[in-house]
């Protein structure tokens, strides 16, 4: 087993340097496809393995870790030399002088620095799937870019693959912190990776901003072993509830959410607008700020109940409602999508710090759909923008009539984010059920607010897109799908398949797939039961017919659309009161929000340091 | 509630979603100290529309006014066949996609602002909606329907706030002054279904019926299990909901959305962790 999981890491570093090396163009493409079954193979292996697994490593990759730890931050502080960033430079020289500090005091321990569970094989299958197909349509994408650099766009899209997979199975908090500052430097190499003005300036932002990250970990880090002498993930948790520190799962917590880019650490995730589109559906869906909820659901058994999780759910709610508040103001169709992923990933850590096995399953869930969702509607945005030229809303006007598949697609992809039955949905319901449970305590009464308000806020905002889509000017006279090229029709239909399977079988998916996951993080598993397509918790249940119902509606009502046509129906233009109006219509824009936004972020920075300070036990 | 009854409830909502409406103009009528049309009105409406020559602006746009009637009887059978509350809640926002979603699909400002003040309309409501069914849980320990109709608490007595914010929230849910905005016919001449005649009027008219049905059903839910109770407080409730309307000018959507989170989300709210502190 420490071979397939040695492969999952290394693998994807291999294929990254075959594709940077091959020079034909289909040779690069091949081995790009090939990722997706050979990781989804090795990541089914492990997932089938007795699971959990320590896994001992020789000395010599601990001094290489150390060693790589220091190349890395020496190359942070050349960066921020070079592009005059003082921020970035100073954080470097920072977290050098801490991770010193780390080093020698760092005491001897057994624990092996490897650990697989099955959240660790529930993550390496969603970079198997989701993030490979990602790969495999930027290297259309890139095709009509630039094909020139495609090589080393993709290799770096690869190796991020193989990064994330170590990320997420390491147990020792310090090679944890190489790998979060790996990830940080892939996410940098690929922001700038147009190399205009804009994008070097989003890149050092989106640096300095998880540097601050890299640092919490490193505080994490000398306050665990100060206190418990332990620098391990496994044993934190078996260190007991009553004598535990906050301090360091504190300071976890707040890597987690500058990870997570929730407010005000939103600004790298949406300056990370300016690469080109596969790199924020890798961001988003697959990679990098998936650490942010992983590392809490590392962390939910021992912080549930305490004043740490309590700041936690309010804080990542009010990042649930504003950033949706945000996200109206928006017209950068990528930009709404950036926000609407920081607003779900409040929700995902919300729902992994209640730590209650039904609310952990419904984080699993969250990030499981989101990620498939996220991809799906990135990767269009990118066929948008490729074919149809289209990057705002206003330009989306009437999509519909030039392209309908891609329009369906993305009403699948938003639909599946608020409405009955789809998986996000059923994790958001699953939610309110947890949360009115806990209102019974009388503690939890901000998170049903929260997360209430948020979801209609982002309902709305997601109808307000879709209705500027279906804008149109008359009968399909002579109806037509377009044309996509394969890779991109292959890769979104997956996707869609994905949504649409994984929502119909959700109550199978949830007690045969994510129940084993949420066993082993919280130690038992939810109380959820599966009888056909029903799913039963110990609140209520939704019924298999009432899934089907949904989905036959949703699904098959846009696509009748398109074929029904009333005969014997005379057809008259708009009536507009005998008004003689221009017939371009905009949307909503809510520019009454932007006056708010000082203030949300001002509440935000307040509840970060509340977080940290009461949270943590700084006081 | 039985199976049978919930299908054959279901099936007859249009028919009681026409004589409740039939009976608002007659209410409203004589509150206004007029006459008003007789109680079978909305019918002869329905069959006056049913003869209409059909004339539309797109197919995908009448189709749409369909889907909002099947949507919307679907929501209902959701909702009476007993099943989760939070569910039946969430399975009114798929009927209303349709209505917006028509509402959008043509090139007529009316409809696209029509349109997006339902949305506005939702994100009012909706929280209120949400938190009165976290409140019966709290209350009943369930959110089966069914078990809430069976339980021997009697929820309005523990949640008198959050009865009187769903109250007041009504008037959005019904599209009723001073929340009417969306359809506001003095200003957007009825909104999102101005596009729409004949039959297909007919059937966003209709679907409005059994949102009646569907709106005065929640107000029945607090009675719990005493039945007479429940169908005083339906009772009530239409009646409140009409003088209300009668006696009120239509607010701004600022408004109507500043009311219902700043007045009645925290009215639930107080009520909520009153009982939670009762509890404890």
């Amino acid at each position: 087993m420490e071979q397939v999981i040695g492969g999952l890491i290394l693998l994807p570093w291999l294929m990254a340097l075959a594709v940077f090396l091959i020079p034909s163009h289909r040779g690069r493409q091949l081995v790009t496809f090939l990722s997706l079954p050979v990781l989804t193979y090795l990541a089914c292996k492990v997932w089938n393995a007795e699971l959990p697994l320590f896994i001992h490593t020789p000395h010599w990759v601990e001094t290489a870790v150390t060693v790589f730890d220091y190349l890395l931050l020496g190359y942070f502080f050349y960066q921020g030399i070079k592009f005059r960033s003082f921020l970035v430079s100073v954080l470097a020289a920072a977290q050098v002088f801490l991770l010193t500090w780390a080093l020698m005091i760092l005491p001897e321990s057994y624990t092996a620095p490897i650990y697989v569970d099955r959240l660790s094989a529930f993550m390496y299958l969603i970079v198997a799937t989701v993030g490979s197909i990602i790969c495999i349509y930027a290297t259309k994408y890139m095709e009509q870019e630039n094909v020139d650099r495609e090589n080393r766009f993709v290799a770096i899209l690869l190796w991020f693959l193989g990064v994330m997979n170590f990320a997420v199975s390491v147990n020792n908090i310090e090679w944890f912190f190489a790998l979060f500052e790996t990830t940080t430097l892939a996410s940098y190499i690929l922001i700038r990776f147009r190399w205009d003005d804009i994008s070097i300036r989003n890149a050092i932002r989106a640096l300095w901003m998880n540097q601050v990250g890299g640092i919490a970990i490193l505080f994490a880090i000398l306050f665990a072993v100060k206190h418990h002498g332990v620098y391990n993930f496994t044993d934190i948790l078996a260190i007991d509830k009553k004598t535990l520190s906050m301090i360091p799962l504190g300071f976890l917590a707040i890597s987690a959410l500058v990870k997570g880019a929730q407010m005000p650490f939103h600004r790298w995730l949406l300056g990370a607008m300016v690469a080109p589109t596969p790199v924020s559906a890798i961001l988003h869906s697959a990679t990098m700020v998936k650490i942010a909820p992983y590392l809490i659901l590392r962390i939910s058994p021992v912080i549930k109940g305490t004043l740490l999780a309590k700041l936690l759910i309010t804080t990542t709610g009010f990042v649930f409602v504003a950033a949706g508040l945000l996200a109206l103001t928006q017209d950068n169709f990528k930009k709404i999508l950036a926000y609407s992923t920081i607003s779900l990933l409040g929700l995902m850590m919300l729902t992994a710090s209640m730590g209650s096995p039904i609310a952990v399953l419904a984080s699993l869930l969250l990030i499981l759909f989101h990620a498939i969702v996220k991809a799906l509607l990135f990767l269009e945005a990118g066929i948008m923008e490729k074919l149809f030229n289209a990057k705002y809303v206003e330009q989306m006007r009437q999509l519909v009539e030039k392209a309908p598949i891609t329009v369906l697609f993305i009403s699948i992809g938003f639909m599946s984010m608020t409405i009955v039955p789809f998986g996000i949905f059923i994790a958001k319901w699953l939610t309110l059920e947890t949360a009115s449970n806990l209102l019974s305590h009388g503690a939890y009464i901000a998170s049903i607010i929260l997360v209430t308000v948020g979801g209609v806020v982002l309902t709305l905002l997601y109808f307000k897109v879709i209705g500027v889509m279906a804008r149109k000017r008359g009968e399909f006279s002579h109806f037509r799908l377009e044309k996509l090229p394969f890779i991109y029709f292959f890769t979104t239909t997956l996707y869609v398949v994905a949504t649409m399977v994984g929502s119909i079988y959700i109550a199978r998916l949830s007690t045969d797939f994510i129940n084993p996951v949420v066993k082993d993080i919280v130690g038992a598993a939810a109380q959820i039961k599966a009888s056909g397509l029903t799913l039963y918790t110990p609140f209520s249940e939704i019924y298999g017919w009432q899934i089907i119902g949904a989905i036959v509606l949703l699904l098959l009502v846009p696509i009748l659309a398109y074929f029904i046509h009333f005969r014997n129906t005379d057809r008259v233009y708009e009536y507009t009161c005998g008004e003689n109006i221009e017939m371009t219509i905009g949307t909503y824009d809510f520019f009454c929000v932007s006056k708010i936004e000082p203030f949300i972020e001002t509440a935000a920075v307040a509840l970060f340091i509340m977080t940290l300070v009461f949270g943590g036990g700084l006081v | 509630m039985s199976g049978t009854l919930a299908i054959i409830l279901t099936i007859l909502a249009p028919v009681i979603g026409g004589l409740i409406y039939g009976l608002e103009r007659v209410v409203r009528a004589r509150m206004q100290n007029r006459q008003g049309p007789p109680l079978l009105q909305p019918f002869y409406d329905f069959l006056k529309l049913m003869d209409k020559r059909s004339i539309i602006v797109h197919s995908f746009h009448a189709f749409m006014g369909i889907m909002y009637l099947v949507g919307t009887w679907f929501s209902l059978y959701v909702l009476l066949s007993g099943g989760d509350i939070l569910i039946a809640i969430f399975f009114h926002v798929l009927s209303l996609a349709f209505l917006v979603i028509g509402g959008f699909s043509v090139r007529s400002p009316y409809s696209v602002v029509g349109a997006m003040r339902e949305l506005l309309h939702m994100v009012a409501y909706e929280p209120v909606f949400v938190m009165a069914a976290a409140g019966l849980y709290l209350v009943t320990g369930t959110f089966q329907i069914s078990e809430i109709l069976k339980s021997d608490a009697v929820p309005i007595f523990s949640l008198p706030l959050v009865f009187i914010a769903f109250l007041l929230t009504l008037p959005a849910v019904l599209k009723k002054s001073p929340f009417d905005i969306a359809e506001a016919h003095q200003e957007i001449i009825g909104g999102p279904e101005i596009e729409y005649s004949g039959k297909f009027y007919e059937a966003v008219y209709t679907a409005k019926w059994i949102e009646y049905v569907y709106a005065f059903f929640f107000v029945f839910l607090f009675a719990g299990g005493n039945y007479l109770l429940g169908a005083l407080l339906t009772v009530f409730a239409f009646f409140f909901v009409n003088l209300v309307d009668n006696a009120t000018a239509r607010f701004t959507f600022r408004q109507m959305i500043a009311f219902h989170w700043y007045v009645l989300v925290p009215l639930v709210v107080i009520n909520l962790m009153l009982l939670a502190l009762w509890r404890a």
